[in-house]
């Protein structure tokens, strides 16, 4: 029903910083390394700024083409987590 | 008679497309051009509250239950509702809207004003099409390449707003007095925004079939039969494209209702609830700076019995405890028996915050500490970090939602996302 799976896991991340451009894709992660397998992302959903308390999280809705990732770059900790997947097709398990 | 409006059209109504459907496919590219759904909470019976395109095409609309969304489409997809995704969303079109007038007005989250009276010198000889065009585009590069707006402009709020509905998703339309009457021609009267069944009962009686037939009827006969009210003027106006929409409502109530996830009748269960209820309440009251001096409890029953109960006070309350205790003393006298299936709790007579007058009877100074004490706290570490004892378990069974009407409390509905 949900296609959204939780994962909660911190994640090794490439980010990019452009020096010019569109100031909604400034800052998004390249690469990601997740239980031992590496994730390029080819496609920037969007990125949303919400709080946790007062602490400032970075929200990347990311997608390799295949999945959808959410990962969530906590400002203040300097952190990046891998919240949850949406699966493109059914047959990916992680 | 009067004519029809033949100024030249200078309101811009914006509407996105299925907002929060198309935000979420915005975020999730795999769910792009797929039947998906928006929900609250999800549950097996849970409705929709935003449909994708794919979607609606299937027959699947706004308050469609789940289980009868997947026997039309078994890959439909559900998601809930994320906050701050779509205050985003919202914030960017603000911020573009307001590139282009100072006078702006957002209608709900997902749709809004732009008043171009008197700003022909900044345009620059660009027509409203130009710039309806420039802000299409300026949605997809600033907020995504996914999302699609509709762009009506009219001589007045309405018929903008018809504009923008005529050829969805992203179309791009002008009514004005050129083409109004061949725009009637096309449409039902419940195409008319503001004409639902009951209005159009109403029209039909006195043989007004149509809008060109409304477009027709005099104002009189509108005024004095057909609405009975002032009502009546304001349609025969609106119709013409003559503006009679824009003014500012009153805040009238501050409130919150909440259907009751287990229908039981038992204090144990439904008080924790009306606590958390009235907390939200006294949230609002003191974000829109207002205290009360009136309250209602209303709930319904489960066999179908509806009741009400409302007190004015002597004096005006705004502090969380306050609107329990003067809640709880209503609720309790509700009737005994049956199941309550929806509860709802309003606070009206409102005036402007007067927190700093002392009062001759109360330690008014200790209970405003507390509650701006409260408030910082809450406003620091997250909201409902400190509240009432008595809301614990209400705040784990009653879900913020996001508000659907007006943007009012979107800031404050954020702090609990």
């Amino acid at each position: 029903m949900n296609p959204s799976h939780e994962v909660n896991e911190r994640v090794d991340i490439v980010p990019i910083f452009h020096a010019n451009t569109a100031e909604r894709v400034l800052c998004m992660p390249w690469k990601m390394r997740f239980r031992g397998q590496e994730i390029v992302f080819t496609v920037f959903g969007m990125r949303h700024p919400t709080t946790k308390g007062k602490r400032m999280i970075h929200v990347f809705e990311m997608s390799d083409g295949t999945n959808d990732y959410r990962l969530e770059f906590d400002a203040e900790h300097l952190t990046w987590t891998l919240a949850s997947i949406v699966e493109g097709h059914s047959s990916a398990r992680y | 008679m009067q004519d029809i409006n033949k100024e030249k059209p200078m309101i811009m109504h914006i509407d996105l497309n299925s907002a929060f459907a198309t935000t979420e496919q915005q975020a999730h590219p795999t769910l792009r051009n797929k039947p998906i759904g928006v929900t609250n909470r999800l549950s097996k019976e849970c409705c929709v509250i935003a449909a994708s395109y794919e979607a609606k095409a299937l027959g699947i609309k706004v308050g469609t239950r789940l289980s009868d969304a997947k026997a039309i489409c078994p890959d439909f997809i559900m998601l809930e509702t994320d906050a701050p995704k779509y205050n985003v969303v919202y914030q960017k079109l603000i911020k573009i809207m307001k590139d282009y007038s100072p006078n702006i007005k957002m209608k709900s989250i997902d749709e809004g004003i732009i008043d171009f009276h008197g700003m022909e010198p900044v345009l620059n000889g660009r027509t409203l099409v130009d710039i309806g065009y420039e802000i299409k585009q300026r949605v997809k590069d600033e907020i995504g390449d996914y999302m699609r707006i509709n762009v009506g402009i009219g001589p007045n709020r309405f018929l903008a707003k018809q504009a923008a509905g005529w050829h969805k998703p992203d179309g791009l339309d002008v009514i004005d007095h050129t083409n109004l009457k061949a725009y009637y021609e096309e449409m039902e009267l419940t195409d008319l925004s503001g004409i639902a069944e009951r209005n159009e009962a109403r029209l039909n009686s006195y043989g007004i079939m149509s809008p060109l037939q409304f477009l027709a009827a005099d104002e009189y006969m509108l005024k004095k039969l057909v609405f009975k009210s002032i009502m009546g003027l304001y349609w025969y106006k609106r119709l013409r494209g003559y503006e009679i929409d824009d003014y500012d409502t009153k805040l009238g109530m501050v409130g919150r209702q909440w259907v009751v996830k287990n229908p039981s009748n038992k204090n144990d269960y439904l008080l924790p609830c009306l606590s958390f209820l009235c907390e939200t309440t006294g949230m609002k009251l003191r974000f829109r700076n207002v205290e009360a001096r009136g309250i209602c409890v209303w709930a319904t029953f489960r066999n179908g019995e509806y009741w009400r109960s409302k007190r004015m006070h002597k004096s005006t309350f705004y502090t969380n405890q306050e609107v329990y205790r003067r809640a709880m003393e209503l609720f309790n006298q509700r009737p005994s028996g049956a199941d309550v299936t929806t509860i709802g709790i309003y606070c009206y007579e409102l005036t402007p915050s007067q927190r700093s007058q002392l009062d001759l009877f109360e330690d008014i100074a200790k209970k405003d500490w507390l509650t701006k004490s409260v408030d910082e706290i809450n406003d620091f570490y997250g909201a409902f970090t400190v509240h009432l004892a008595s809301s614990i378990e209400g705040k784990k069974i009653i879900k913020q939602k996001i508000p659907f009407g007006g943007t009012e409390y979107f800031e404050l509905l954020l702090k609990s996302a």
